[in-house]
């Protein structure tokens, strides 16, 4: 007994090893028993990988708040052969993020599907990889890790039977597998010079070279710095992840894109902080981060399938985190106007996986009752869900809370970490472009959230299912509960960024606090109502005729297969440029 | 006329566009091919002098991928199990969504069973299937001394079974090649995996450490498990989706 | 250095395959290519400062790095992994459009949706 005492460093492993203990027996429970043992069985599993890691991650949490990071050799090899592991703050809350919205998404399952024991299992699995992720320091295992992350979303996004879904599965599959190869030839450009694996090994061995490693080892970088951004999808590596995201289903949409595209990125900056071409990396991964918000938010506006709109919409807002999270690496993280960045490009990285998993919960829950997914066509959302026998407009309140949270309207969340987007970005042209993007996602969601309430006197009727399914009670759980915490971090936001503020410090200053003194002041209310106002007339503005005309333009702008390579190779030469550039001049 | 012309015009706009995306990685990998720099020394010396120490086997390439970086191996598992079954997943899912006149039972020379089978393969695939499975078992359980290991041992392991099925007139036919026995034992040998991978946890010396120090079990005994269970995990997994595969069974 | 670059033309013509190539299958070969190209790149490098393979017994010595062969051990199976899950999603895309061409499969899924 004592000596698990002693080894609870080594229990950081239980949020990848628990899901993959319950993936294990969810399988035995499908290949040994049917009907009603099978299913607690695999309840069971799904218990033991989703909930038990919350015990872990808050015994260890008061250590880690008190400064201690628990690092190390994976088998107590010697450092120079071994794979490396660092649990640290930022990973205590890429976890957090990851079983709140996996544990809600597995919940909503139940009622929506896809059922059954091979989807739990493989949900599980991807679960285990998000932390293993996260933790590992280790540029080979997180090849493996990437992989095993991709393997199980390809295969979750084809689980909802929809032919466009193996096409969009595909795509993803071939483009990120591809990207995959890239990484390996990252991997053998800097094992060829200097013979090491782990991060801190090969920043060591590089530095101790009298160029640094010259060409190659730049070039590597940028291998291995696309391949990953590719999975997080900012310009111009995004193209794969709409149809992906739209037509896998809703319950793995959810995870997808609150939780998937952003792993890779905050394990990415375990890397660019030790390297030193990583603060330039940063610089240029921010200013696509900028682009990436306002294109893609004009897309989301032009899009006529609400799912499309809402995967544009994550693209848009993977824009806004990576945007401060490369102005973090560019100025240091382990300075205070860095921390800053990071912490409030964090909270926005949580906050959005709350809302915009609320946000694919709650719209899918109303189109699989009306049968229709077009913004354009589909009306009386909420009194379909009154039909289909919600007699408390759970999804509705859910819905139009999540929509409010990404219009950033007070007090919900997203009006806090947009805010405090802004005051860590505040006098750089990444505020105004941001802000322009903010304007484009209120108009947007105001044509989202149309489909709930009655049609105009213009609108042609459209034909629904005459006996929608009955919403289950497990959804309408899953619904409400990232509803409430969409409130809740909006309420208790303080404590949030300070907690996430200290996790995220490691230098040891005291006192950094993302969040604007003056959050709720005139100037800032102000502002928010402006946006909203102004969002309110580009909605009107694209609902004339020729706005209608443009965004037609917009959606049907061609886009090919053979286009996500070649955007993948320019944006990996521009990197590469970029990064030898810099280091020359 | 027009419309050719708008034909053409995409064709550049094409023809431009591969020729950026080829100079682009051309130019990006050009100089990591080229770099002569000298291959780095310090793993293999290491290993040449501590390697069969410090795990047991003779064999440096398996003390790597199930001693010291066993971890990736466990990753690499996880790949293959989640490809599979989601392999199994989506072929074995047929019926709805078919285009007309693209199902394959619509071919001509009947179903699919009666296409594979003559009898001159039938007698040779089910003579040669034990000799393989004997071989594979081999491969498999002496990967710490010689080429070979539980990836190896298990797809020649595979290989057998299908020959095995192929041979005794369908799948559902012998025990070994029967699905629901295969899915059984890949499902055991994951869970058996996953708790060898902790069993460092539970007696307090770290996740996937080398639990046998040489009283009574040496620590080579930890290679040799881990290689079993692969070898099992993988071999049950692709026999498995081979025998889907086949389409001798309603899965 | 010739082999190298003989290594990077074989990597360019599987590049070729995925990005060129309309049909399906075809691309996935590209892919299975490119996942070729690397692992042969590894390990022939990585034996190039040895003679021996890295299975200890007397007299053999220097040994070649074992380091890339356990690495690309890892790729293959996951190349192969890929490999088959892209196979079986292209026979459901050739079972409900009953084409191997790109452009057409997409003109045929997504007619109805844009």
């Amino acid at each position: 007994m004592q000596n698990i005492l002693i080894h609870s460093a080594e229990f950081v492993f239980a949020p990848v090893l628990l899901p993959l203990l319950g993936a294990a027996i969810v399988f035995c429970a499908k290949a040994f028993s049917r009907g009603r043992i099978a299913k607690t069985i695999e309840y069971t599993g799904a218990a033991i990988g989703l909930l038990l890691p919350w015990l872990m991650l808050f015994i260890i949490l008061p250590n880690l708040l008190g400064g201690s990071v628990y690092e190390g050799t994976i088998g107590g090899w010697d450092k120079n052969l071994g794979i490396l592991y660092k649990f640290d703050g930022l990973a205590w809350l890429v976890n957090f993020l990851g079983f709140s919205v996996a544990m809600a998404a597995w919940f909503y399952s139940l009622g929506a599907g896809p059922r059954g024991p091979k989807f739990t299992a493989i949900f599980l699995i991807q679960t285990a990889a998000l932390s293993a992720t996260i933790m590992t320091a280790d540029l080979f295992n997180l090849f493996v890790c990437l992989e095993v992350l991709g393997i199980s979303s390809y295969v979750l996004v084809c689980s909802s039977e929809k032919p466009g879904a193996f096409l969009a599965s595909f795509s993803y599959l071939m483009v990120s597998a591809a990207a995959m190869i890239f990484f390996l030839v990252g991997i053998y450009g800097l094992y060829r010079l200097t013979g090491k694996l782990s991060y801190e090994g090969i920043a060591e061995a590089l530095a101790a070279m009298d160029n640094g490693g010259g060409i190659t080892a730049l070039i590597s970088l940028a291998l291995i710095i696309a391949a990953v951004a590719l999975r997080v999808a900012v310009m111009p590596l995004y193209g794969w992840l709409p149809d992906a995201h739209a037509m896998a289903p809703h319950a793995v949409s959810a995870v997808l894109s609150g939780v998937l595209i952003k792993t890779p990125l905050f394990a990415l900056s375990r890397i660019l902080i030790i390297f030193p071409a990583g603060s330039d990396a940063g610089q240029l991964m921010g200013v696509s981060g900028g682009l990436t918000a306002l294109i893609a938010v004009i897309i989301a506006l032009s899009q006529k399938d609400v799912k499309k709109l809402l995967a544009y919409h994550s693209v848009s807002q993977i824009g806004y985190i990576v945007c401060a999270w490369g102005a973090a690496l560019h100025i240091g993280v382990e300075t205070p106007a860095g921390l800053v960045l990071m912490t409030a490009a964090f909270l926005h990285a949580l906050y959005h996986a709350l809302f915009k998993g609320t946000l694919f919960l709650t719209v899918g829950t109303l189109i699989d009752r009306a049968g229709n997914r077009s913004v354009y066509e589909l009306r009386r959302g909420a009194g379909i869900l009154k039909k289909s026998g919600e007699k408390i407009p759970v999804t509705f309140i859910s819905f139009m809370l999540a929509a409010m949270a990404i219009a950033a309207i007070p007090p919900l969340n997203g009006y806090v970490s947009k805010n405090a987007l802004s005051y860590a970005l505040k006098g750089r042209w990444e505020y105004v472009v941001l802000t322009l993007a903010s304007v484009g996602t209120v108009a947007s969601f105001i044509k989202l959230s149309l489909i709930f309430f009655p049609p105009g006197k213009n609108h042609n009727a459209i034909a629904f299912l005459e006996n929608p399914q009955k919403v289950h009670p497990a959804m309408k759980a899953a619904e409400l509960f990232l509803a409430i915490l969409c409130l809740a971090g909006g309420l208790f936001s303080p404590y949030i960024s300070k907690i996430a503020g200290s996790l995220l410090n490691q230098s040891g200053t005291v006192g950094i606090n993302s969040i604007p003194p003056d959050l709720y002041s005139g100037g800032n209310l102000q502002k928010t109502l402006i946006i909203t106002l102004s969002g309110a007339a580009v909605y009107l503005l694209c609902s004339t005729k020729q706005g209608k005309a443009v965004l037609k333009r917009i959606r049907e702008r061609p886009r090919s297969f053979s286009g996500l390579f070649t955007s993948f190779a320019l944006g990996l030469a521009g990197m590469a440029a970029w990064l030898i550039y810099r280091t020359f001049n | 006329m027009a419309d050719r012309m708008k034909n053409n015009k995409i064709s550049i706009f094409y023809k431009l566009q591969i020729f950026l995306a080829f100079a682009a990685v051309a130019a990006v990998l050009l100089p990591v091919f080229l770099n002569d720099s000298h291959w780095p020394v310090f793993a293999r010396d290491y290993l040449e002098a501590n390697g069969e120490e410090q795990t047991g086997a003779a064999n440096i390439v398996s003390s790597i991928y199930l001693g010291y970086r066993a971890y990736d191996t466990l990753g690499e598992t996880i790949v293959l199990l989640v490809a599979v079954s989601g392999t199994i997943g989506i072929i074995s899912f047929t019926g709805k969504n078919l285009a007309t006149g693209y199902n394959e039972d619509d071919f001509e020379g009947g179903n699919r069973k009666n296409r594979k089978r003559t009898v001159l393969m039938e007698v040779v695939t089910g003579k040669l299937g034990p000799v393989i499975l004997i071989f594979g078992l081999y491969v498999m359980l002496f990967g710490h001394m010689s080429p070979g290991g539980g990836f190896q041992g298990g797809v020649v392991i595979a290989s057998g079974i299908i020959f095995i099925s192929l041979g005794t007139g369908g799948s559902e036919n012998n025990i070994l090649s029967h699905s629901g026995v295969l899915a059984k034992i890949e499902a055991v040998s994951f869970l058996l995996l996953v708790l060898a991978s902790a069993i460092g946890l539970i007696t307090g010396i770290g996740f996937f450490a080398n639990p046998f120090n040489g009283n009574p079990i040496p620590p080579v005994g930890y290679i040799i498990l881990l290689n079993a269970m692969i070898g099992l995990k993988v071999g049950a997994g692709i026999a498995y989706m081979s025998v889907a595969m086949l389409g001798d069974t309603d899965l | 250095m010739i082999d190298r670059i003989l290594l990077l033309i074989l990597f360019l013509i599987g590049f070729y395959g995925i990005i060129v190539k309309k049909n399906v299958i075809k691309k996935i070969f590209g892919l299975t290519i490119l996942n070729s190209t690397i692992v042969m790149l590894f390990v022939l490098e990585g034996s190039k400062i040895g003679s021996h393979v890295p299975i200890l017994e007397e007299n053999i010595t220097p040994i070649v790095d074992p380091v890339p062969q356990a690495l690309m051990l890892t790729a293959i199976v996951i190349g192969v992994c890929v490999t088959a899950l892209a196979l079986s999603i292209v026979y459901r895309l050739f079972n409900s459009t009953g084409t191997f061409d790109i452009d057409e499969i997409r003109s045929k899924l997504y007619k109805d949706e844009e």
